[in-house]
C-alpha cells in the first residue's frame, strides 16, 4: 500500500492522464454541523492548479480560507465533492492514505513556523524523511542539502531557540522541500515576521517558483498575494474572484 | 518509522525531563526493586534449604529416630516417643552388613552446647557433637587447617576435636590454634582441623562447633542417649538408585525393629525431597502473599506512568500536530508513545534491579544468603516494560487519534 502508484485509483485521474492540473478541485463543499444549524464553510468550490504556478489564496477571516488550505494540504477531508492531486483521489482517502499524501505531495510552511523546539534545525528538516521511511545515511545527506539550498548550511545543529525568526521560516522551509513534494503550501509564511524579514522570504518564494516548484500560499494581506502569479478570493466559502496576475 | 528511530526519540523526550522522568520512574524502581528483593530473599531462602539443609546434589539422607509425621501434633509427638526406640550402632552395622545400594554410612550424635576454655580464653554456647570419621567424606567438609578424625582415633575415644573457625580464632586470637588444647567441662582435647568460615545464616553462626570422635563425644558426656543419640547419614551409589537405596535402608530397619507388616515405622527417613517437600507446604502460601505485595506497588508504578504519559500527550499536542502535518501516520504516534512509556519503565525496572542487585548483596553479606537468577532479572525488565506499554496504551490512544488541525492550532 505505501508504494501504492497514485493513478491506479481510478481512471478519471485528470492530471495524469492530461498531464496539465496538479490539483484539482471539484464541487467541493465543507459544512460544519453547529448544533441543529448547518454551517457551510466552503460552498460549491472548483479550481485547478497547475504544475509551477504561484497562486495566492487571499480572503478575510471567516472567508472558508483556512479550510480551503486545511484541504488542500490533506490535513482535512471535504463533505462533497472531489480532490485530485496529482493524479490520487484525496477526498475518499484514510487517515493513514491522508497522512502518506502530506508526507510525500504536500510541504507545509506554517505562520508560526511549527519546528519541534527540541531539535536541532537537521533533525527538524529530516522529519518529513523520517516518516518516508528514508535511512539515516541518505537522509542526512538529503536534510543537508535542503538547508545548504535555504543558505542555512551552517546552521544545522541550531536548536530553533537559538536561530533568528527568519532562519526559523527558512529551517522550516526547508523542510517542507526536502521531500520534493507536489506542492508548497504556505499559511500566512510573513505573518509573525518584520517587514524586512518578510520580504527575504518572499525573494526566496520566488526563487523556489523559479526553480520549478508549485507554491500555494494562503494569506490576508494583499501586498504578499500580489508578489503570486495567480490570486484566488475567497468570501464567505465561495471563489469570489480568480484572476492572473503575471 | 523503525524501531531504532523512536527509541532514540523515546530517550530523547525522556531526557527533556529529567526530573519528572526521574520521579515518575520512582513508583517503578520501588516496585521493580521491592519485588526483586523479596524474590532474592525467596530464591536464597530455597537454595539455603536445598544446599545446607535438604543436601541435594550431596546424595545422601538421614536415619533418625523421629520422622516429620511426628511432628504432626501434641499426641503422634507422645505417641512416637513411646513408640521410636533410640538409633544403635548395632542397626548401623545390619544396615551396613545388608545394604547393596548404599555407598557410605555413618553415625552423628546429636548436640550439646557447653563453654569451650582454654587458658585464659573461654568461649560459651558451642556446640559439641560427635561423628564417625566418615562424615568428612559424606558431609564433603571444607577443612582449612588439618584434618577430620581417623578410624583408630574414634575406636580408641582419643581426645581430638575438630573445630569451627570462629572457635580456633576466639580461643587463639593470635593464630596456631591447630595442634593446642581445648577443655571442654574439665576434659582437654587437642585441636586437629579446623573447618572454613561458613558465616551467620539467620544470625546463627555456623562456626561456632566442635565435632569430636562419636566414642570420644560418647564417653566424655555420659553416652550416646538422649538428645545426644546418634542418626545415620547415608548416600546412595549413584543418583538413580537413591531412592530404592531409600526404601532398601527402611526395609532393613523394620526387619532390624521386626515390624509387622503394615505397622507404622517407628524411625524416620529425611529425604531431600522430603524436606523440600516440608519448605513448599509451609511457604507457598505466604510466597503468594509476599509476591502480591510488591506487585501492587509495580501496579502503583504503571498508574503514575499513565498519568504522566496523559500530561505528556497534552503537552505536546502541538508536536503531535507537527508531526501528523508532515506525515506521520496514527501507528507512527502511538509507536512514539508507547515507546516512550516502555522505555521509561524498564528503565525504572532497570534501576530498581540494579538496587536491588546491591541492596541483595548487603543482605548477603549481614543477614542471609540471597539470588536473584538470571531469569528473574529479565523477567523484571520485561516486566516493567510489559507494565510500562500496558500504561502507556490508552495515552498513545489518545495522542494517535488527535485530529492535525486541532493539534496544531494548540499552544
Amino acid at each position: 500500500m505505501e508504494e501504492e502508484n497514485g493513478n491506479g485509483k481510478s481512471p478519471e485521474s485528470p492530471s495524469a492522464s492530461r498531464g496539465e492540473a496538479l490539483i484539482s478541485m471539484r464541487t467541493i463543499w465543507k459544512t460544519y454541523q453547529m448544533g441543529t444549524e448547518e454551517l457551510h464553510a466552503l460552498r460549491d468550490v472548483s479550481f485547478e492548479v497547475k504544475r509551477n504556478e504561484y497562486l495566492a489564496i487571499i480572503g478575510p477571516s471567516g472567508s472558508g480560507k483556512s479550510t480551503l488550505m486545511n484541504l488542500i494540504g490533506c490535513l482535512d477531508s471535504p463533505s462533497k465533492g472531489e480532490y485530485w492531486i496529482n493524479g490520487n483521489l484525496v477526498s475518499e482517502m484514510s487517515d493513514d492514505e491522508l497522512a502518506r499524501i502530506r508526507n510525500k505531495e504536500i510541504g507545509f510552511v506554517f505562520q508560526t513556523f511549527n519546528l519541534l523546539a527540541r531539535a536541532t534545525a537537521l533533525h527538524n528538516v529530516e522529519l518529513p524523511l523520517i516518516y518516508a521511511g528514508m535511512r539515516a545515511g541518505p537522509r542526512h545527506d538529503q536534510a543537508q542539502a535542503a538547508l545548504a539550498s535555504v543558505e542555512l548550511g551552517d546552521r544545522v545543529t541550531h536548536r530553533p531557540n537559538e536561530l533568528s525568526g527568519g532562519q526559523r521560516q527558512r529551517v522550516a522551509i526547508a523542510r517542507a522541500l526536502v521531500n520534493n513534494p507536489s506542492i508548497l503550501l504556505a499559511d500566512e509564511p510573513t505573518g509573525a515576521l518584520d517587514s524586512k524579514t518578510s520580504v527575504e522570504i518572499m525573494h526566496l518564494f520566488e526563487k523556489l517558483h523559479s526553480d520549478g516548484n508549485t507554491i500555494i500560499l494562503v494569506t490576508h494581506e494583499p501586498d504578499i498575494a500580489a508578489r503570486a502569479h495567480r490570486v484566488i478570493t475567497i468570501r464567505d466559502g465561495l471563489i469570489e474572484k480568480d484572476e492572473r496576475l503575471k | 518509522m523503525n524501531f531504532s528511530e523512536t527509541l532514540k526519540l523515546a530517550f530523547s523526550a525522556i531526557w527533556a525531563h529529567k526530573l519528572r522522568s526521574f520521579l515518575t520512574l520512582l513508583g517503578m524502581i520501588i516496585g521493580v526493586t521491592a519485588f526483586m528483593v523479596v524474590l532474592s530473599l525467596l530464591q536464597g531462602f530455597n537454595a539455603y534449604v536445598d544446599e545446607k539443609i535438604a543436601g541435594i546434589g550431596s546424595n545422601s539422607f538421614t536415619v533418625r529416630r523421629f520422622s516429620f509425621d511426628d511432628f504432626k501434633d501434641t499426641d503422634t509427638i507422645a505417641a512416637a516417643q513411646r513408640r521410636n526406640k533410640e538409633l544403635t550402632f548395632d542397626e548401623r552395622d545390619f544396615i551396613r552388613d545388608h545394604a547393596q545400594l548404599i555407598d557410605k554410612m555413618g553415625a552423628k550424635s546429636g548436640n550439646v552446647s557447653r563453654e569451650v576454655k582454654r587458658e585464659g580464653e573461654s568461649l560459651r554456647d558451642v556446640q559439641i557433637s560427635g561423628a564417625e570419621p566418615i562424615i568428612a567424606e559424606i558431609d564433603k567438609l571444607d577443612i582449612a587447617q588439618g584434618r577430620f578424625f581417623s578410624m583408630p582415633e574414634n575406636d580408641n575415644a582419643v581426645r581430638v576435636a575438630y573445630v569451627g573457625m570462629d572457635v580456633a580464632n576466639k580461643l587463639f586470637p593470635k593464630g596456631d590454634a591447630l595442634g593446642q588444647a581445648i577443655t571442654i567441662s574439665g576434659i582437654p582435647y587437642r585441636i586437629i582441623g579446623i573447618q572454613t568460615a561458613k558465616g551467620t545464616v539467620f544470625g546463627q553462626p555456623q562456626d561456632n562447633f566442635v565435632t569430636l570422635p562419636i566414642k570420644t563425644f560418647g564417653a566424655a558426656f555420659g553416652g550416646l542417649t538422649r538428645q545426644r543419640a546418634p542418626y545415620f547419614v547415608i548416600t546412595a551409589k549413584n543418583d538413580k538408585v537413591f531412592n530404592d537405596s531409600v526404601e532398601e535402608v527402611r526395609m532393613l530397619m523394620r526387619i532390624k525393629r521386626k515390624l509387622a507388616f503394615g505397622e507404622k515405622d517407628s524411625f524416620g527417613i529425611l529425604t531431600p525431597d522430603a524436606i523440600t517437600a516440608l519448605r513448599d507446604s509451609i511457604l507457598g502460601p505466604i510466597f503468594i502473599v509476599i509476591i502480591a505485595v510488591p506487585t501492587i506497588a509495580l501496579l502503583v508504578g504503571a498508574i503514575v506512568i499513565m498519568n504522566i504519559m496523559l500530561v505528556s500527550v497534552t503537552e505536546r499536542t502541538k508536536e503531535i500536530g507537527i508531526r501528523k502535518s508532515l506525515g506521520a501516520r496514527q501507528a507512527d504516534i502511538l509507536k512514539q508513545f508507547l515507546m516512550e512509556s516502555a522505555t521509561l519503565s524498564a528503565m525504572g525496572g532497570t534501576i530498581g534491579l540494579i538496587i536491588a542487585e546491591l541492596l541483595g548483596i548487603i543482605i548477603t553479606k549481614f543477614v542471609f544468603q540471597t539470588r536473584i537468577p538470571i531469569w528473574s532479572a529479565l523477567f523484571a525488565i520485561a516486566i516493567s516494560g510489559g507494565v510500562g506499554i500496558l500504561a502507556g496504551i490508552f495515552p498513545a490512544w489518545k495522542a494517535a487519534r488527535l485530529d492535525p488541525i486541532e493539534a496544531l492550532r494548540a499552544d
